[in-house]
């Protein structure tokens, strides 16, 4: 899923559907010339790694529990850089796109704040939809905007991943018009949304004339939604656990224009194809750091509780082995993130799925470690608890990529 | 809606904030730390001052973990930043909890995050050892074809309390492989070549079943083998997944049948006996690319079952690396009654769809066919995933995994192989003969026993090749140097044998079917 508030919330950039925000000022490449240059490598980890622990962390718990959208630390990061890792070209001389690196700072991210890394992710995503485009209008500056983190970006692509995994039908229906398409439908959650973000999303293209719905869709199509459009509702969606924060909405859209100037993909299905790998590598993030924050967790209450610790089954020295055993992989795998043999994306949807198992694994057994303590509800033992759920049924969820190795490794014979 | 979102009522120190609750942590908790004794002695509470130059330090609360910062104080409770410890009013309960300042102990700053690597588990329990026993995955073993069910066999002979697990991709019921090239000549349906059911046996030996189920990869650090029905802990693998084929790039894997298990026999047959049209034939034309062992044994079959078979091959006569080109063409021979006709010399370059039922093949050489089905015998070789995820030695020019000829061993001593997946002494060996003694080798290495009479897993074995029309046996290497001489030859019968300055190395009796040599003697 993309995830949730469970109502407006003043300090979460909340818009107000009656009257949407204006547009933010078009970015010019003028106005980043007062900007401090990206970091990279190490130096933008240690840089994330103290906006985690430092500011992050203080902020972790309002996210949490009082739905607090984290947008001024969102922006940081995209200053420090950790928005454009994976981008190719991006500024940096010698670098091309990182996606280890990628990986690396949303992990860094997720291992103090799971909810934090899901958007950092749900932002990646949608640079890596302009970037792969090859659009002018969505690349070259707009781009750059996007992967400083001047605007910022979601993701509408859980329901048609599901849909090309046959799971349920699209709910997004695009009609043929003079300067491209008109769109109707709503995306029931869409996080890291607000007044002045962009999200890619697709839609089922019916036939010319058609109103959508009943004829067989001729295709489908893929685009980036500007919030503040007219004919963009963002509708307030039920409570989600442990992601409270993140700024989930329901994205309604009344006949809304889509141009040449918005068109990601067309037609969406190839294109979608070709970034799978790129999309479901850069996930594993998320999962890598809340395993990371439940082991550090773990070890924190070592010295006083070890002698009662030492009879459970998963302890940390062995959790962080298996971890550090899974980054190595997921690491080798972003060397290549656009690999479409089959080989290799069963590779990269186990990586995946492996790295929800083992936060599920991590975090509960966090918990274990923890005790009481961490049953409070302003403990991260807890709340990571949460994350590790949210990693494991996040699109693609641990069943969804079961199913889709199955189907992968399943032999083809004639019809 | 949140406890932290209206701070709740303090409750007071005494009987009832240091209640049960907390004292029951508190006593179940650690023996009181050595550094306890580094606290203010009393006289500095008394004064009420720690000395000014003291560095900021940190109490955490044994009942909820929470930290009194002396740096930050409470503010909630009107403490301002800097209130030493000992200067806290005695009334003053744990923010988070309500216990009283009594509940409080000094509190090292965590680890930071480099000593993770460093810091160390505990030290190994006196029991370590036996609970591991008890609760210890058991085997688990990948593969529903006939290595793995003999694998589970003996290994269940030798310990009827291990827990066994075995991994499936297909359904996983028990056949004979080498039947499916049989199947047409002794009549039979696909249904009937299953001895047991996957249920039965797993019930039978007491095996945990999983069908239908991928293996995906191995976390050999982990000892986690990962399916596409979960993640299962093992104390000792079993690989038994077999060889699959290997498809040139020009046979496109949608369109050629590959048969090497009993489902995709059973899918072959059902396109071959569809209904057909009133009026049109019932004869199918089958093309068969590949004239190895698999390729000859599936067109003689076929053609003895009726079809029109057509077998392709690059070299220019069936069977040319197992067999002297006497054999091959006595086997050519007895074919010669049959609809199969045997063209050689040609590659495949093209296959496309003609329409739904028919597919067109052409060569390089410039022939094309038609076919209803056509039928890729091109080689196997050993799938590398899995044994890549484990990071196992691999014999790349063998194409199977390396293993230890008596133990069956990896180079993961936690992981064992067996069946045709694996490669023994630079050979891979995709026969069945072997298989039964490499499983009871395995399980003798597994359970600790050696087998009485030594491992003999790699003894050679007779090739047996079921070319209906005429069936030919070889013992020894037929491919070795040396010189073929005829030690009979006459209708219905071939026998020769291989020389070298050594002596005999290998030796073939290709014979007839007793009513086809009756007929040829007629």
């Amino acid at each position: 899923m993309d995830a949730t508030l469970e109502t407006p919330r003043p300090k979460a950039a909340a818009p107000d559907p009656a009257s949407p925000a204006p547009a933010t000022p078009c970015a010019s490449a003028a106005a980043v010339s007062d900007a401090p240059a990206p970091l990279d490598g190490d130096a933008l980890l240690d840089a994330v790694r103290r906006l985690a622990d430092g500011p992050l962390a203080e902020l972790a718990d309002d996210i949490d529990r009082r739905g607090v959208y984290p947008r001024a630390l969102l922006q940081q990061l995209g200053t420090l850089g950790a928005l454009r890792a994976h981008h190719a070209g991006r500024g940096l001389p010698g670098r091309d796109a990182d996606y280890g690196l990628a990986i690396r700072a949303m992990a860094e991210v997720s291992r103090v704040c799971g909810a934090t890394g899901f958007m950092m992710w749900c932002h990646a995503a949608c640079g890596l939809y302009m970037e792969q485009s090859c659009n002018p209008a969505l690349t070259g500056a707009a781009l750059e905007r996007h992967a400083s983190g001047r605007r910022l970006g979601a993701t509408g692509m859980s329901n048609p991943m599901k849909c090309f995994a046959g799971i349920e039908p699209l709910l997004l229906r695009a009609r043929p018009a003079v300067d491209g398409w008109r769109v109707d439908g709503t995306l029931p959650w869409v996080s890291n949304l607000g007044p002045d973000h962009v999200l890619g999303a697709v839609a089922a293209v019916a036939p010319h004339g058609g109103r959508g719905g009943t004829d067989a869709p001729a295709g489908e199509i893929m685009f980036l939604v500007p919030c503040e459009a007219p004919t963009v509702e963002l509708r307030p969606c039920p409570a989600f656990s442990a992601m409270e924060g993140t700024s989930t909405w329901a994205v309604r859209l009344h006949d809304h224009p889509v141009g040449s100037d918005a068109l990601i993909a067309d037609p969406a299905r190839p294109f979608v194809g070709r970034i799978r790998a790129a999309f479901v590598l850069l996930q594993t993030g998320m999962g890598l750091g809340v395993a990371q924050g439940a082991i550090d967790s773990m070890r924190t209450v070592e010295r006083p509780l070890g002698h009662v610790n030492r009879y459970l089954d998963e302890r940390p020295d062995a959790l962080q082995a298996e971890l550090d055993a899974l980054t190595a992989r997921i690491l080798a795998l972003a060397a290549t993130p656009f690999g479409t043999a089959r080989d290799f994306l069963i590779d990269v949807l186990d990586a995946r799925a492996h790295a929800s198992e083992l936060a599920l694994r991590a975090a509960q057994s966090a918990l274990l470690h923890a005790g009481a303590r961490g049953y409070l509800l302003s403990s991260p033992v807890q709340r990571r608890v949460r994350e590790s759920h949210f990693v494991a049924i996040v699109t693609p969820a641990l069943k969804h990529l079961r199913k889709e190795i199955a189907r992968l490794s399943a032999e083809e014979y004639p019809a | 809606m949140s406890a932290s979102a209206s701070p709740r009522p303090r409750r007071r120190a005494g009987a009832e904030g240091a209640g049960p609750v907390a004292r029951a942590v508190a006593g179940a908790g650690v023996p009181a730390p050595e550094h306890l004794a580094d606290l203010p002695p009393a006289a500095s509470a008394l004064t009420g001052a720690a000395p000014p130059e003291a560095a900021f330090r940190q109490f955490i609360c044994r009942a909820c973990g929470l930290i009194y910062d002396e740096a930050k104080g409470d503010a909630d409770a009107g403490l301002s930043p800097g209130t030493r410890f000992e200067d806290i009013p005695d009334d003053w309960t744990c923010p988070l909890c309500g216990v009283g300042k009594a509940d409080f102990e000094p509190c090292e700053p965590d680890a930071p995050a480099d000593a993770r690597a460093a810091a160390p588990d505990d030290p190994p329990l006196p029991d370590r050892a036996a609970r591991w026993a008890a609760r210890a995955p058991g085997v688990v073993v990948v593969g529903g074809g006939r290595a793995g069910w003999q694998a589970a066999q003996a290994l269940r002979e030798r310990d009827p309390a291990l827990p066994i697990t075995l991994v499936s991709a297909c359904g996983g019921d028990v056949y004979d492989k080498p039947v499916l090239s049989v199947v047409h000549a002794r009549g039979l349906a696909p249904e009937a070549l299953v001895r047991e059911r996957a249920t039965d046996a797993a019930r039978r030996l007491g095996v945990r079943l999983l069908a239908h189920t991928h293996a995906v990869s191995i976390d050999a650090g982990a000892r986690r083998l990962r399916t596409t029905r979960g993640t299962l802990p093992y104390r000792r693998l079993v690989l038994a997944c077999g060889a699959a084929p290997r498809l040139p790039a020009a046979l496109p894997p949608r369109l050629v049948w590959r048969i090497n298990d009993l489902e995709a026999y059973r899918g072959l047959r059902a396109a071959l006996d569809a209904p057909r049209p009133a009026g049109a034939p019932r004869r199918r034309h089958v093309l068969v690319v590949g004239a190895g062992l698999v390729g000859c044994e599936l067109a003689n079959d076929l053609a003895l079952g009726g079809h029109a078979v057509t077998l392709l091959d690059t070299q220019p006569r069936p069977l040319a690396a197992a067999l002297p080109p006497l054999a091959s063409q006595r086997l050519l021979e007895a074919w010669a009654g049959l609809p199969l006709r045997f063209v050689g010399g040609v590659e495949v370059e093209r296959v496309a769809r003609v329409d739904a039922k028919l597919t067109w093949v052409a060569t390089r050489c410039g022939l094309s066919f038609e076919a209803d089905a056509v039928i890729a015998a091109t080689g196997l070789a050993t799938p590398q995933r899995l044994a890549r995820s484990a990071g196992l030695a691999y014999d790349a020019r063998a194409g199977g995994i390396a293993v230890d000829a008596a133990t069956l061993a990896t180079s993961d001593p936690a992981i064992h192989a067996l069946g045709d997946c694996v490669a023994i002494g630079g050979r891979a060996s995709r026969f069945v003969e072997p298989i039964a003694r490499q499983a009871r080798a395995l399980a003798a290495a597994l359970c600790g026993a050696p087998e009485p009479d030594g491992p003999d897993a790699a003894r050679p074995v007779a090739l047996r090749i079921k070319t209906g029309s005429l069936p030919i046996t070889i013992e020894g290497d037929p491919r070795a140097a040396g010189v073929w001489t005829v030690d009979a030859d006459r209708p219905g019968e071939l026998v020769m044998t291989l020389w070298r300055d050594t002596g005999a190395v290998a030796r073939l009796a290709a014979r007839a079917p007793e009513e086809v040599r009756v007929r040829h003697s007629a």
